[in-house]
C-alpha cells in the first residue's frame, strides 16, 4: 500500500466534487487480480452519479466488485454512509446480504424461475405486507415496468429485462446502487432510454450510484463525476467532459466526438445523418436505410475552427457555435463548442487559441469534412 | 413354483426406501460438492463414486463385512439397536442404497453447478440468508436434474442383484427380491415365470422413466 493511502486524514484532500456534501462511500481497496493486475484505488464518492471509465481490463469492473463485497480486496478499508463495509486491517467483511448495496450487471442476471414480481419483491422479504404491494408498485411504476409484472424473464426483451433488475434493485432502498456496464449488451435506442431513465431515478430515489462504462458517450450523458481508470488505478478524477477531454482521458477515446443521429438521406456519395439536437451533417455514404439510428463519431482534431463565415470551401460540414470552456494542455487546447444541443471537443494548438482570440463566449464555425465522420450501427468508440 | 407378486412388491418397497435415503443423504452432499471448498474434496467425490465403479458382488462383500455381527458397524448396531441389518430386509435396502447412491449424487451435484454463482450471488445482495438462496435460488433452478437422478437411482436400485444377495441373501418371503427371484425361476426350470417377473420389472422401470421425460419443463429452469 502507498503511504498516501495510509491515513485517513491524508484522504481529505484528495480531488472531490465541490457539491458532493458528506461522503457516502469512501474506499480505498487493493486487489491483486488472476491477470496479474493490481487494482489500487482510493476515493470518495458524495450523492451524485460517479461513472467508472476506462478501457476493457483496466480494471474497473473489478473495483466495483470490491466495494459490492463480490471480490474481496487484499487490503483497504471500505466504508458506507459510515458503516465499514471492510476493514482489512482488522479481519471485518460485512456480508453480501447486510451490506445495503443494490447492484445491476451486464447480465440481467434475473432470477429465470420467478416472474417480474417475484424478482422485484425478491429483495423485500421482512417488510410488512401493504408496505411492500407499494414498494413493488412503486419502483415497477418508475421503472416502467408496471405491464410487464406477470411475465418470466425469459419472455421479455433485454431493455425490459434490465429494467425489472434495476427494479429490483432499488426496491429494497440501497444505500448505493452499482451498475456494471448494465446497458452495453442493448441496442442503441435502448441505451439511451434507460440512461435517461437511470437518471430520473437516481432524482427521484435520492439513490447514490457508481456506473461503470467504457463508452464515452453513456459516461457524458450520465455523469455528475467521472474516475478515469486505467491499469487499475484511478488516474483522473473530475467532470466527464474535462477528463475525457483531457490529456489522459485523450489517449483513451482520441479525443474524440460521439453523436447519435439517424440517417436522413443518400446522394450520390454520400449520406446525410441528422444528429440529435444538432445539424445534420454530410458523412461518407454509408449502407443503412434512411431512419437509422446510427453513432457519428468525429476525431477531435478533425474539426478546424473558423472566427468569421466561410466560403469557397471543399469541406461538407461548416457548423456555428459557441464556445464554452478552453481545456489547455502542454501545447494544445480542447475547446468546447456549444452548438444547438450539442457540445463538441476540437483539439486546436495553443498558437491558434491566441491567434484566434479564442475564450469563452466567442462565436466560431466548426469545418468538418466529409470524410472526418465516421459512421457506425453501433457504438463502437475504440473502433480506429 | 417361484412367487412373483412377492417379490415384485419387495423390490417396488425396497427401491422407494433406498430412493428416500439416497435423497436425504445425497442432496446435502450434492450441494457441499458442487459449492463447497475444502481440502480433499476431489478424494471424497471419488470415494462416493466408487459403488458405480465396483463389481456389485464386491460392494456386497464389503458391507457383509462391514455390517456383520463381527464387523466394525455391525457391533456397533448389535449393543445399540440388538440387530444387525444382515439377512434381513433392511440389509436390501442399505445394499441397493449404496449400489444406487452415485446415480443420484453425479446429476444433483450437475445440476447445482448449473446454476450461475453470481444468481446466488444476487439473491445474497438483496439481503437474503443461505438457507434462502439455497430454497429460492438453488433448488428451485436444479431440481429438474436431481428428480432425474432420483429417478436413476429408483431403477438401479429396483433391479439390484449381486449387492443385495451378498448382504440380505435370497430367503423366500423375506429378502427375496424381484431380481433374485428371476434367478431362481430360471435355475429351477420355470422360465414363464422368469419372463413374467422380468416383464414387469421392465414395465415398472419404463414407466418411471416415461414419467421423468413427462416431468413439466416450464417451472424447470435449465438455462435458456
Amino acid at each position: 500500500m502507498t503511504e498516501k493511502g495510509s491515513s485517513m486524514a491524508a484522504k481529505g484532500s484528495a480531488p472531490e466534487a465541490e457539491d458532493s456534501g458528506p461522503a457516502v462511500l469512501e474506499a480505498r481497496v487493493r486487489r491483486r487480480v488472476h491477470s496479474g493486475l493490481t487494482v489500487e484505488a482510493e476515493f470518495r464518492t458524495g450523492s451524485e452519479i460517479v461513472v467508472l471509465f476506462g478501457r476493457s481490463g483496466a480494471g474497473k469492473s473489478t473495483l466495483l466488485r470490491l466495494i459490492a463485497g463480490l471480490e474481496r480486496p487484499d487490503a483497504g478499508l471500505v466504508r458506507l454512509r459510515g458503516r465499514t463495509l471492510f476493514d482489512g486491517d482488522r479481519r471485518q467483511v460485512e456480508p453480501l446480504r447486510t451490506r445495503g448495496i443494490g447492484m445491476i450487471f451486464q447480465h440481467d442476471l434475473l432470477f429465470p424461475h420467478l416472474d417480474a414480481a417475484a424478482n422485484i419483491r425478491f429483495g423485500l422479504t421482512g417488510w410488512e405486507r401493504r408496505r411492500a404491494d407499494d414498494r413493488l408498485a412503486e419502483v415497477a411504476a418508475l421503472c416502467g415496468v408496471s405491464h410487464l409484472l406477470g411475465r418470466r424473464p425469459a419472455t421479455l426483451s433485454g431493455g425490459e429485462r434490465q429494467r425489472v433488475g434495476l427494479a429490483r434493485a432499488l426496491a429494497p432502498r440501497p444505500g448505493l446502487l452499482l451498475c456494471d456496464e448494465p446497458f452495453s449488451a442493448l441496442d442503441l435506442e435502448g441505451r439511451d432510454a434507460l440512461v435517461d431513465r437511470l437518471r430520473l431515478l437516481h432524482r427521484a430515489e435520492g439513490v447514490p450510484v457508481l456506473y461503470v462504462t467504457h463508452s464515452p458517450t453513456e459516461a457524458i450523458a450520465l455523469g455528475d463525476r467521472l474516475l478515469l481508470i486505467e491499469s487499475g488505478r484511478v488516474i483522473a478524477d473530475g467532470p466527464p467532459l474535462d477528463v475525457l477531454a483531457s490529456r489522459s482521458g485523450m489517449g483513451l477515446v482520441g479525443v474524440r466526438n460521439v453523436l447519435r443521429g439517424v440517417v436522413a438521406g443518400h446522394e450520390g456519395g454520400s449520406s446525410r445523418v441528422a444528429i440529435d439536437g444538432g445539424p445534420e451533417l454530410v458523412v461518407p455514404r454509408v449502407d443503412q436505410p434512411e431512419g437509422t439510428a446510427v453513432v457519428v463519431s468525429i476525431r477531435a482534431d478533425d474539426i478546424l475552427l473558423a472566427l468569421g463565415p466561410v466560403a469557397g470551401l471543399s469541406a461538407r460540414n461548416v457548423l456555428p457555435g459557441v464556445v464554452e470552456r478552453l481545456v489547455p494542455h502542454g501545447g494544445e487546447a480542447e475547446v468546447v463548442v456549444g452548438s444547438g444541443r450539442v457540445r463538441w471537443i476540437v483539439s486546436v494548438v495553443a498558437e491558434a487559441v491566441s491567434a484566434l482570440a479564442l475564450q469563452p463566449g466567442v462565436s466560431v464555425r466548426m469545418i468538418i469534412k466529409a470524410r472526418s465522420c465516421r459512421v457506425a450501427a453501433e457504438d463502437q468508440p475504440f473502433a480506429p | 413354483m417361484v412367487e412373483t407378486i412377492g417379490p415384485l412388491w419387495l423390490s417396488i418397497r425396497v427401491a422407494a426406501m433406498a430412493t428416500a435415503a439416497i435423497v436425504l443423504v445425497g442432496l446435502p452432499t450434492a450441494i457441499v460438492l458442487a459449492r463447497g471448498r475444502f481440502p480433499g474434496k476431489g478424494v471424497l467425490a471419488g470415494l462416493l463414486t466408487l459403488p458405480l465403479v465396483l463389481p456389485p458382488t464386491v460392494l456386497g462383500y464389503g458391507l457383509l463385512v462391514l455390517l456383520g455381527r463381527r464387523g466394525p458397524l455391525g457391533a456397533v448396531l448389535e449393543r445399540v439397536v440388538g440387530g444387525v441389518p444382515v439377512f434381513h430386509w433392511t440389509g436390501l435396502v442399505i445394499a441397493s442404497s449404496v449400489a444406487a447412491f452415485p446415480l443420484f449424487l453425479l446429476p444433483a451435484r450437475g445440476a447445482i453447478e448449473a446454476v450461475d454463482p453470481a444468481l446466488e450471488d444476487a439473491a445474497r445482495l438483496l439481503g437474503r440468508r443461505e438457507w434462502a438462496v439455497l430454497a429460492r435460488v438453488t433448488l428451485p433452478l436444479s431440481w429438474r436434474g436431481m428428480l432425474a437422478g432420483a429417478f436413476l437411482a429408483f431403477t438401479r436400485a429396483l433391479g439390484d442383484f449381486g449387492a443385495s444377495l451378498m448382504v440380505a441373501g435370497d430367503i423366500p418371503g423375506r429378502t427375496r427380491t424381484a431380481a433374485m427371484a428371476i434367478y431362481d425361476a430360471v435355475e429351477a426350470g420355470d422360465p414363464a415365470t422368469a419372463a413374467r417377473l422380468s416383464a414387469m420389472i421392465a414395465a415398472v422401470a419404463v414407466g418411471v422413466l416415461v414419467a421423468v421425460q413427462r416431468t413439466p419443463a416450464s417451472r424447470g429452469a435449465g438455462p435458456t
